[in-house]
């Protein structure tokens, strides 16, 4: 039996397996059709062999980044999730997947990436705080112009700017794209039948982020929250394909609540802020020492029996320091 | 276009009836027009006529620049100007014109779907062809795209818009594509639309909708018009009731007029 394909992916937080949407859909479909792949989940994208995450590695050590390009492979490896599908079914597949890829991907750039509450508050911190020394200070920066420059050339506009105008039409489709998601599910567990598909795959990947993250503006999560059974939808998956990752964030959650305060959420605070209160006087006292503003004197008798006369005793102690030294 | 400008638009266009005198606006047939902007205006067109709205058609060498949108093609309707398939469907709504009110919801969910899908797919693969494929745009796309404008202006304009779209290639993830791909991605797009198609005569059973129209003016365009190379109209050919879709349609709504 041959190695299995490594997949590098991002980390996972809020219950999810993965925070991007294309590390969703691909790690969705290795589930749904029980593909063994070496997962690597790391915060920094250079580490990847394409520069960019996803990325697969194959055992031909090929690396494919597109996540419609990773499905393919998988298919021809034998890995296939759409077998029981009808021709229809499939059509149906490949038209729902380009109508979420118009109307719902450029409103999940919006909200994640161009907002600027959603974006300072929760993308570019978590962000920040996960990705290693030195490239939190610039890499969250220029993928957010990255991602802004695809909205602009999407959309065909070069000026586009965040704005509560673009914001109500992204939302807008957005919102009817998820209804006519919603109206193709119906009441059954899949998209198709008893077994997910590419398809469920796809549609997980694009609406699990809304559902599970904490953005400040809300409008988009609240939309898919009036809609019970895409919520049904992505919690299912979850539990049936992803129940090690909605486990551990729900202890971690606990643990950090123990602590107080959602944003000031440090490990460890006080024994931290203590040794910074250390290092500080121990920084200070030094340097007042080796400049010679501090000495100390062993003339402990002089100092108790006479009342403290500062000038006679400084006078007195610089003679003894010139006898000394 | 924003929400307020929609709302006002839709109450303008409520208010009066279709004009004798509306007018569709595209770059010039001959010489100009390039693949992808021909299809948006045939589907747009076949979508009037079959709504029964009479349309004359006009062109002009800057339509690109009138168009409100930058996009080809659109329409001058009363003292109104709206651009791209979308949103004309919306106006001609306003207006009381529809084909696609006898669908239900789920119908309707799927008509929109594969709409994007066309978008997505064919349209895309169009643009790539016509500015992507070295072959192609040096042959066809940049002398086409510059021909009213003298030196060294065609130059700089052709230029702009080739790298313009090879920007919005690679930032849809299309541009490490090669051609063989692209025609991969078109047959599957194909093959998607005929096994929604079936043996029907539309893909709405007896009457069409602006799928049909949009379909159709992407077929129709590529199977008629001349590129360096002929695969992508030997994929098209390859779906027979595609190719009779594409004949049924010229012949009960164009039979009045060459369309190309």
């Amino acid at each position: 039996m041959a190695a299995p394909d490594e997949l590098f992916c991002w980390e996972g937080d809020w219950g999810l397996p993965s925070v991007s949407t294309d590390c969703l859909v691909v790690l969705a479909y290795a589930q749904f059709a029980g593909a063994p792949l070496k997962l690597q989940k790391i915060s920094n994208p250079w580490r990847s062999p394409s520069g960019s995450l996803p990325a697969l590695r194959t055992n031909q050590k090929e690396t494919l980044s597109r996540p419609s390009d990773i499905i393919i492979h998988l298919r021809k490896q034998k890995y296939n999730a759409d077998y029981d599908l009808s021709a229809k079914e499939g059509a149906d597949s490949l038209a729902f997947i380009s109508l979420m890829e118009e109307k719902l991907m450029p409103a999940l750039i919006y909200a994640f990436w161009i907002e600027p509450k959603n974006y300072v508050d929760l993308t570019r911190r978590w962000y920040a705080e996960h990705m290693p020394f030195p490239l939190n200070f610039f890499l969250p920066g220029r993928m957010q112009r990255q991602q802004l420059e695809k909205l602009r050339l999407l959309r065909g506009d070069e000026r586009l700017e965040a704005g509560e105008e673009l914001e109500k039409e992204l939302y807008r489709d957005a919102a009817e794209c998820m209804n006519l998601l919603s109206q193709r599910l119906g009441s059954t567990k899949f998209f198709f039948g008893d077994s997910p598909s590419s398809l469920d795959a796809y549609v997980f990947g694009h609406l699990a982020p809304i559902l599970k993250s904490k953005l400040p503006n809300g409008k988009l999560q609240q939309h898919l929250k009036s809609l019970d059974n895409l919520t049904n939808f992505c919690t299912n998956i979850l539990l049936l394909y992803f129940p090690k990752d909605g486990r551990e964030n729900l202890s971690q959650k606990m643990t950090s609540q123990s602590e107080g305060g959602d944003f000031d959420h440090v490990p460890n605070k006080r024994r931290k802020q203590f040794l910074s209160a250390l290092v500080a006087l121990g920084a200070m006292l030094s340097y007042a020492f080796l400049t010679g503003m501090v000495s100390i004197q062993h003339i402990q008798h002089e100092a108790l029996e006479e009342p403290p006369d500062l000038q006679d005793m400084g006078s007195h102690h610089n003679h003894e320091e010139e006898g000394d030294g | 276009m924003s929400l307020a400008a929609e709302a006002f638009m839709s109450q303008m266009a409520a208010a009066e009836p279709w004009p004798e005198n509306a007018t569709l606006y595209q770059p010039l047939k001959e010489d100009q027009i390039l693949l992808s902007d021909c299809a948006s205006s045939l589907a747009v067109q076949a979508y009037l006529r079959m709504c029964g709205l009479p349309v004359q058609v006009v062109c002009r060498v800057n339509a690109e620049y009138m168009s409100p949108s930058g996009k080809i093609p659109f329409i001058h309707v009363g003292n109104q100007v709206v651009s791209e398939l979308g949103p004309i469907v919306q106006f001609t709504k306003a207006k009381g014109h529809s084909l696609s009110d006898g669908l239900d919801d789920v119908q309707r969910a799927e008509m929109k779907a594969y709409m994007e899908l066309v978008n997505n797919m064919l349209l895309t693969a169009e643009l790539y062809i016509q500015w992507c494929d070295d072959a192609t745009a040096a042959e066809i796309s940049r002398p086409r795209y510059s021909s009213p404008y003298s030196w060294p202006l065609n130059k700089i304009l052709a230029y702009q818009k080739q790298w313009e779209v090879r920007r919005k290639m690679n930032a849809i993830g299309w541009g490490g594509k090669t051609l063989e791909q692209v025609y991969e991605d078109v047959s599957q797009c194909c093959q998607a639309l005929s096994q929604r198609l079936g043996t029907q005569p539309y893909f709405f059973n007896k009457q069409p909708t602006e799928l049909d129209a949009l379909v159709f003016g992407h077929l129709f365009t590529i199977l008629t018009t001349r590129l360096t190379s002929t695969e992508l109209a030997e994929r098209i050919k390859s779906y027979s009731n595609l190719l009779s879709f594409c004949r049924r349609i010229e012949q009960t709504y164009f039979e009045d007029k060459r369309i190309l």
